[in-house]
C-alpha cells in the first residue's frame, strides 16, 4: 500500500497546526482571537461526530448531549464541590464517556432513522432532566431554567484558545489514525455492510462501542470549555439541538469519513456565518440556507468528499 | 473431533421450520458439497453454523467447542468464514482493503503481516488486476473471488461458500474449481452449496441433501444421485437417467 501521499497531507496538517499554534501572540484584536477560537471549537465539534458518524454511517443526532454534560459537570463540580477547572475538565469528559458507555450498549443496535430518534430522544431528555430535576425533587443541583453561572476565570481569550486548540487538534488527527489503523478499516466496514463486517471477524458492537465513547470524551471536554469561556449556562443553550444540526450540516458540507471534511466545513459555515451576519443582519440565515442547498446539490458527498472522488485520492 | 458437527440443528421462524433436526459433520481436508431445492434451507443452516441466526434447538461444534449462538466475529476467529450468495463488498473500498479487514479482524493481524497475507490471497484467487479499484466498479466473476477471498484472509480453516459460484459462464466456473481445489490442497475444508450438478459432483468428496428443512440424503456424490428421494426432490427424472456421475 502507498501512503505516501497520505503522509504528505498528514504533514502539511502538522505544520498549518504547529503555526497555528502561535497565532494568539501575533492576533491583537480580541474579537479576531475570539472568532478563531470558535471556528476551532465547531471544527473539533464536527470533527466528534465525523468520528462516529461520518465513519460508521450511523446518523448520531444527540452528540450535543455529551457537550451538555460536560458543561454541567463542569459547572457543578466547580460551583458545588470547588474543583479547579483543570479537574474539573478532565471529570467532565470521564463522565461523558462513561454515558455514552452505558446509552451506547443498547442504542447502537439500531440501525438507521432509529439510531437517529433514540440518540434525539436522549439528548432531549436530558434537556428536560436537567430542567425539571430540583423541581421534582425539592433540591438545589442542576438550577433548572435558571441555570448555573460558573465563577468568573478572568481568563481571556488567549487561555480558551489554548484550551481549546490541543482538543481540536487530537480530535483531527485521531482522524488520521483511524484511517490507517484496524479500528478504522472495522469503522469503515461497518459502513459499507455490517453483517458481511460481522461474519468477517469484526467485533461491530465492540467498535461502534468505541467510537462512540471517544467522541463523546471529546464532546464532553469542549462542553466543558465552553461552559468556564461563557460563564453561564442553561440547559435550553447547553442542549440546544442547533448544536447538533451544525456539527451535522459542517460535516455534510465538508465530506463525511474524511480527514479534512469536518475541518473544511466547520470553518467555512463559520465563517459565512460571520461574514454574513455582520452585513446582512436580517437577511443572513435565509442566505446561509441556500448556499448549503447549492453546495450540497452541486457536491453531495461534500466540498472534500468530491475532491476525493473527483482526484481519486484514498485519504484526504 | 475436529472439523465442523452440526447436532439436530433446528432453525424455526414463527410456525416454519427453515431447518430441521439436521445433523451433518465436515472432517479436515474434506469439501462437501451442499444441495437441494430453492428454499429447502441451506443458507439458513449456513446462517446457523456462522452465528447470524441463533438456532431454536440443537448444537454446533467447531473443533469441540461449542459454537451454538455464538457471535458471527467470534466464530469467523475461531475458523469459520462464509462467502454470501447476496454479495455484499464493502463498496467505497478497494479490492485490497476489502480482504485487509478480513485479515486485520478476522485473523486478527497487525497492520503489517495483514497487508502481506492480503497479498497473497489476491494472488491466490488471481485478483491482482483488480486490487487498487473500488469494490463496487468490478465486475461480478471478481466479486465473487473478493467475497472468497475476504473469506481466506480471515485465516479460517473452514469455508462455506455459499452459491459462489452463481452467475459465472462455465469458463469461469473452471477457473473458480480451480482455486477451490487449491485451497482444499493448502489444508482447508470447505462446505459448497452450489445449483451447477458439474460443480458440486466434480469437488465434493460427500454430499449432503436438504429438503423442506430436513436433510434427506447424506454420502458419496455418486450414491447420492441415484437416491430416489433425491431425484424426487431435487434432480428430476431426467438428470438421474443421464447417470450424472
Amino acid at each position: 500500500m502507498n501512503f505516501k501521499t497520505d503522509k504528505i497531507i498528514l504533514a502539511v496538517f502538522l505544520i498549518i497546526s504547529a503555526a497555528l499554534a502561535f497565532l494568539p501572540s501575533f492576533v491583537k484584536s480580541e474579537y479576531l482571537l475570539r472568532l478563531i477560537a470558535v471556528v476551532i471549537l465547531w471544527i473539533g465539534l464536527a470533527g466528534c461526530w465525523n468520528m462516529m458518524s461520518g465513519y460508521t454511517g450511523y446518523i448520531d443526532f444527540g452528540p450535543v448531549v455529551y457537550f451538555g454534560i460536560g458543561s454541567y459537570v463542569v459547572a457543578i463540580a466547580m460551583t458545588k464541590y470547588g474543583i479547579p477547572f483543570f479537574p474539573s475538565l478532565a471529570l467532565a469528559g470521564l463522565v461523558s464517556a462513561i454515558t455514552a458507555f452505558f446509552i451506547g450498549i443498547p442504542t447502537l443496535r439500531l440501525k438507521g432513522a432509529y439510531f437517529a430518534i433514540a440518540t434525539f430522544a436522549f439528548a432531549e431528555a436530558m434537556k428536560q432532566i436537567t430542567l425539571e430535576f430540583d423541581r421534582t425533587f425539592s433540591v438545589s443541583f442542576f438550577q433548572g431554567s435558571d441555570g448555573i453561572t460558573l465563577p468568573i476565570s478572568g481568563y481571556d481569550n488567549t487561555f480558551f484558545f489554548y484550551c481549546i486548540f490541543p482538543v481540536t487538534f487530537l480530535v483531527i488527527l485521531a482522524h488520521y489514525f483511524i484511517e490507517h489503523s484496524k479500528f478504522g478499516y472495522g469503522l469503515k466496514a461497518i459502513k459499507e455492510a455490517e453483517t458481511a463486517a460481522e461474519i468477517s471477524g469484526v467485533n461491530t458492537t465492540l467498535i461502534k462501542l468505541r467510537a462512540y465513547v471517544t467522541s463523546a470524551f471529546f464532546l464532553g471536554l469542549f462542553g466543558a470549555i465552553e461552559a468556564y469561556w461563557i460563564t453561564y449556562i442553561t440547559p435550553s443553550d447547553v442542549f440546544n439541538v442547533q448544536k447538533t444540526v451544525q456539527m451535522v450540516i459542517m460535516t455534510l458540507l465538508g465530506g463525511m469519513g474524511t480527514f479534512l471534511g469536518p475541518v473544511v466545513g466547520a470553518a467555512f459555515l463559520t465563517l459565512i456565518s460571520e461574514a454574513l451576519g455582520t452585513r446582512f443582519v436580517e437577511y443572513y440565515l435565509i442566505m446561509i440556507g441556500a448556499i448549503i442547498i447549492v453546495a450540497i446539490l452541486i457536491m453531495p458527498s461534500g466540498i472534500i468528499g468530491t475532491l476525493k472522488i473527483r482526484k481519486k485520492l484514498r485519504f484526504i | 473431533m475436529t472439523g465442523l458437527q452440526c447436532k439436530d440443528v433446528t432453525m424455526k421462524f414463527g410456525a416454519l421450520a427453515a431447518v430441521q433436526m439436521v445433523s451433518f459433520s465436515l472432517n479436515p481436508g474434506e469439501i462437501l458439497g451442499m444441495i437441494g431445492p430453492n428454499g429447502a434451507g441451506k443458507t439458513t443452516l449456513f446462517n446457523c453454523v456462522i452465528g447470524l441466526h441463533k438456532p431454536s434447538s440443537g448444537k454446533i461444534y467447531l473443533n469441540n467447542v461449542d459454537i451454538t449462538g455464538m457471535k458471527p466475529h467470534k466464530v469467523c476467529r475461531l475458523g469459520l468464514a462464509k462467502t454470501s450468495q447476496i454479495m455484499e463488498p464493502f463498496q467505497a473500498m478497494t479490492v485490497f482493503e476489502n480482504v485487509l479487514v478480513g485479515a486485520l479482524h478476522g485473523g486478527r493481524m497487525r497492520m503489517g503481516p495483514a497487508a502481506k497475507e492480503t497479498e497473497r490471497v489476491i494472488e491466490l484467487v488471481g485478483l491482482n488486476e483488480y486490487a487498487f479499484k473500488l469494490s463496487g466498479s468490478i465486475p461480478v466473476p471478481a466479486r465473487r473471488r473478493l467475497e472468497l477471498a475476504r473469506a481466506l484472509a480471515t485465516g479460517a480453516n473452514i469455508l462455506l461458500l455459499d452459491e459462489n459460484m452463481a452467475g459465472l459462464n462455465p469458463h469461469e466456473v473452471d477457473d473458480a474449481l480451480r482455486i477451490i481445489n487449491q485451497i482444499r490442497d493448502s489444508g482447508k475444508s470447505l462446505i459448497v452449496v452450489e445449483h451447477i450438478m458439474r460443480v458440486v459432483m466434480g469437488i465434493s468428496d460427500r454430499i449432503i441433501v436438504l429438503n423442506y428443512g430436513s436433510k434427506i440424503a447424506d454420502g458419496f456424490p455418486e450414491d447420492v444421485v441415484n437416491d430416489e428421494a433425491v431425484i424426487k426432490a431435487y434432480l428430476g427424472e431426467k438428470l438421474s437417467s443421464l447417470k450424472v456421475a
